[in-house]
């Protein structure tokens, strides 16, 4: 109630009396508590500016007094505490008034020796959040909190040690958003970056290291377990990244003194330690030591330990993810060692489910590494049909407990085709594919007698389809190859149809994705299978609460009006409809709209002058999401992103409507164009607008002089804006953009002479 | 508020594959949207010879 009431003033009296509670010694602790739990929801839900600053004052005072240890109970304690977690961004003006913040600092890190656990436990989480929420602002107290945190992880309860660890996590959360910022030539970033992990490195990385040796016995059976050792590896990662390769000379003794050692803990943790900084450091400084550390690392494929097994399987995959990089000239994999690490890895896929998944993730980086590296993708060409084969089989396992393996050997089946080089191994692309129909098939006749059946056999329908979907779309992409989808297009359909019919809307998003790249292959032949289609198109177009069908519906529909041109337009006044009811929704993500407008363009290319009966609602939603461009907070990136779509949206729709007009009835449009040219000038008055909303304004100003001709010819006289545009266009290191540019000005050029 | 969630990702790949082919299908349907419109403007200015656009060349890039 006070959320809704504060902000509008209409209950004033509210926080004095709650004070009233705090500041009379006569009231029961439990009222206290009460009174301190109020208080904490009700500044976590307004902000400081809803009350006088006197008033923001007194309630963190209350807050943080209520902390005090000679004045309350525990339980009060513990309320005040939780309070201050959930008051920490309203405290925002005093956390920036030196004393304030200090008396706060003060009380939180007291409260961070408390006797009682749980009190600890809940000021290290308000450290936490003072972390990322005030990291500027921590230089004074750095010193303190690093004995504090260093403390508390090496022998409070576990808790409260993951609360620390935590801490320092988020410093580094903190110092690489700063770093991403931070302006190389200037060599200064706004706001300052304090380097805390820098400064704090040589004792921070000790005690993290002692972390990883503190694993559980079955931690990679369990999902639900996150422990010291795992929040310890976390964060040495994150330290690697923030600090690059000062990390290598503080981690390299501890690996080479214990990944021999006869207990498994210690061999773990120094696998767990290498695969942890090997993104952060350069490669330079990181490929000796993995050239060196290989072959032991495929030989600890065979520890006796599942633990180590799962690591070092693991630490394979970020080697080959991060040192691995063929197109760009380096790679720890040759032609001299890829025989031994695939033999290595197919022996290693048969290991248990949890190695055998970690060991998809390696083959999944191995093949990704050959994705645009034309010459060495062959490397892998020899091996293709055995790692298939063995895919196919880690697949197929029953000992998987959930469907986890499967998934990750159907995904890294994906990568394999989409990185493969089509040229060799389209043989082999093709034999796959009736496997993989084969198995959807069968997918359809499974019993299903519980829901958990359902469940099962819907996860292995949506991975079916992606498989479907990749292989659909690497055999279409090539004129040698497309026959062999064409050929089998009509079983694919069929099968992705009964899918259809039996299933919820998680496959519905796989198989329609599949379906889009199926159109994009069979061009106008798509139309035979149009009749079944639409009512599952029509239902994606509706799918509101699972947004993602729905937009990946509206691609679809661009990809059948390119397949099909004029003859999908029995079907459109239907996908209109739902189009115009979809932008009209305030239930549907907001993200799915600017799709729809170029949908629009894909649609009024395809049908031409008949888009006629659509205009009008076309254009009038297009001409209120100009509006909403218009009023977009430069301040606010997510929205300026979403505002970059919208426009490069609404363009596209223009474009595709105007030369769908062109050469039959263009003067539909010319009550419209005064209104675009204003909009493409507001555009180009923008000077953050990206450069693909540019290249989609200065294509469509062209449309709009070759569609309308000479009647525009007034209208650009009236809009000198265009010369610059234009002259702006033209001066682009951008080839495509200038070479927009240059055919718009010939466009208006022509008009402008007539 | 809720308190702060503890758990980071563990030894898992960071992103998903069923992300990767969202994403690389929009790349498909933007590149044929683009070839589209593309072929459309050039038949468009293909089908009106006697008006020919073709638009003169910027600069004629002199010898160094």
């Amino acid at each position: 109630i006070a959320s809704i009431e504060i902000p509008k003033k209409q209950w004033p009296e509210l926080i004095a009396s709650l004070l009233t509670n705090m500041t009379h010694q006569d009231r029961p602790a439990s009222l206290k508590q009460a009174t301190l739990e109020t208080l904490g929801y009700v500044c976590e839900e307004i902000s400081h500016e809803d009350l006088v600053q006197d008033e923001v004052n007194s309630v963190l005072t209350a807050v943080v007094q209520g902390m005090n240890l000679a004045e309350h109970s525990p339980e009060v304690r513990l309320a005040a505490t939780k309070a201050l977690y959930n008051a920490l961004d309203f405290a925002q003006t005093n956390f920036e008034n030196d004393m304030e913040r200090s008396y706060i600092m003060k009380m939180v890190c007291e409260t961070a020796i408390s006797k009682e656990v749980e009190i600890r436990q809940v000021a290290f989480e308000c450290l936490v959040s003072i972390a990322s929420t005030y990291y500027e602002k921590l230089e004074p107290y750095m010193q303190a909190l690093f004995e504090l945190t260093s403390n508390a992880v090496k022998g409070d309860e576990e808790a409260v040690a993951l609360q620390a660890i935590e801490f320092w996590s988020s410093i580094c959360d903190e110092e690489i958003e700063l770093q991403e910022y931070e302006n190389p030539e200037s060599g200064d970033s706004e706001p300052p970056n304090s380097h805390f992990i820098e400064k704090a490195l040589s004792s921070l990385v000790p005690m993290l290291l002692e972390t990883l040796l503190k694993q559980e016995e079955d931690q990679d059976q369990d999902d639900s377990i996150w422990n010291l050792s795992m929040a310890g590896g976390t964060c040495l990662g994150l330290v690697a990244r923030t600090v690059g390769d000062a990390i290598v000379p503080l981690v390299m003794p501890f690996i080479e003194a214990n990944i021999s050692k006869q207990d498994w803990h210690c061999r773990e943790a120094a696998t767990y330690a290498f695969g942890s900084i090997l993104e952060g450091p350069t490669i330079d400084k990181l490929t000796p030591l993995v050239h060196a550390g290989l072959d032991f690392m495929l030989k600890a494929m065979k520890d006796e330990n599942n633990h180590v097994r799962d690591t070092t399987a693991w630490t394979l995959g970020r080697i080959f993810e991060l040192l691995h990089c063929p197109a760009s000239g380096f790679s720890v994999i040759s032609s001299d060692n890829i025989r031994q690490v695939l033999s290595v890895l197919m022996e290693s896929i048969n290991d248990t489910p949890n190695v055998a998944e970690k060991v998809c993730g390696a083959i999944y980086y191995l093949a990704q590494g050959y994705e645009d590296a034309v010459p060495s993708s062959s490397l892998l060409t020899p091996f293709l049909t055995e790692i298939i084969t063995y895919l196919i089989r880690t697949a197929d396992r029953t000992d998987g407990g959930d469907s986890k393996l499967r998934s990750s050997a159907y995904e890294t089946l994906n990568e394999v085709i989409r990185c493969s080089n089509v040229a060799e191994t389209s043989r082999i692309i093709e034999h796959l594919l009736p496997v993989i129909m084969n198995k959807l098939e069968q997918t359809l006749q499974l019993q299903i007698v519980s829901t958990d059946d359902r469940e099962k056999q819907g996860d292995l329908q949506a991975s079916l389809c992606g498989v479907l979907q990749v292989i659909i779309q690497k055999l279409s992409s090539t004129d040698e190859t497309k026959h062999i989808i064409l050929q089998e297009a009509d079983k694919i359909m069929t099968l992705f149809l009964r899918v259809f019919a039996c299933r919820s809307s998680t496959v519905h998003e796989e198989a329609m994705l599949a379906i889009g790249a199926l159109a994009y292959a069979c061009g106008p032949n798509f139309e035979n299978y149009m009749r079944e289609f639409y009512p599952y198109l029509e239902m994606g177009l509706q799918n509101f609460e699972e947004y993602q069908v729905c937009s990946i519906t509206v691609g679809v529909v661009g990809d059948i009006c390119r397949a099909l041109d004029d003859k999908v337009l029995q079907f459109c006044d239907g996908i209109m409809k739902h189009l115009l009811n979809d932008l009209g929704s305030n239930e549907l993500h907001r993200s799915v709209k600017p799709p729809i407008f170029s949908c629009f363009g894909d649609i009024a290319l395809a049908i031409g002058e008949h888009f006629e009966r659509y205009v009008s609602y076309a254009v009038t939603a297009m001409q209120q999401a100009s509006q909403i461009c218009a009023q977009i907070d430069v301040n606010d990136e997510e929205f300026m992103e979403y505002g970059n779509q919208l426009r490069r949206s609404i363009f596209e729709a223009y474009s595709g409507i105007l030369q769908g007009f062109k050469n039959s009835k263009p003067e539909v449009m010319s009550p419209y164009a005064p209104h675009l040219l204003q909009f493409i000038e507001l555009v180009f008055l923008d000077r953050q607008r990206d450069e693909s909303v540019t290249k989609a304004a200065v294509a469509v100003m062209g449309d709009l002089a070759d569609a309308l001709g000479p009647n525009t010819k007034l209208l650009f006289r009236n809009c000198a804006f265009y010369i610059e545009f234009l002259g702006e266009c033209l001066q682009s290191d951008d080839e495509q953009l200038k070479e927009t540019a240059t055919w718009t000005q010939g466009m208006i050029g022509r008009v402008m002479v007539s | 508020m809720a308190p702060h969630d503890l758990r980071r990702p563990f030894k898992r790949a960071a992103i998903s594959d069923q992300q990767r082919r969202r994403e690389l299908s929009l790349q498909r349907q933007a590149q044929h949207r683009r070839d589209a419109q593309h072929q459309a403007r050039c038949l468009a200015s293909f089908l009106n010879p006697h008006s020919d656009p073709e638009p003169e060349p910027e600069t004629t890039p002199e010898p160094e």
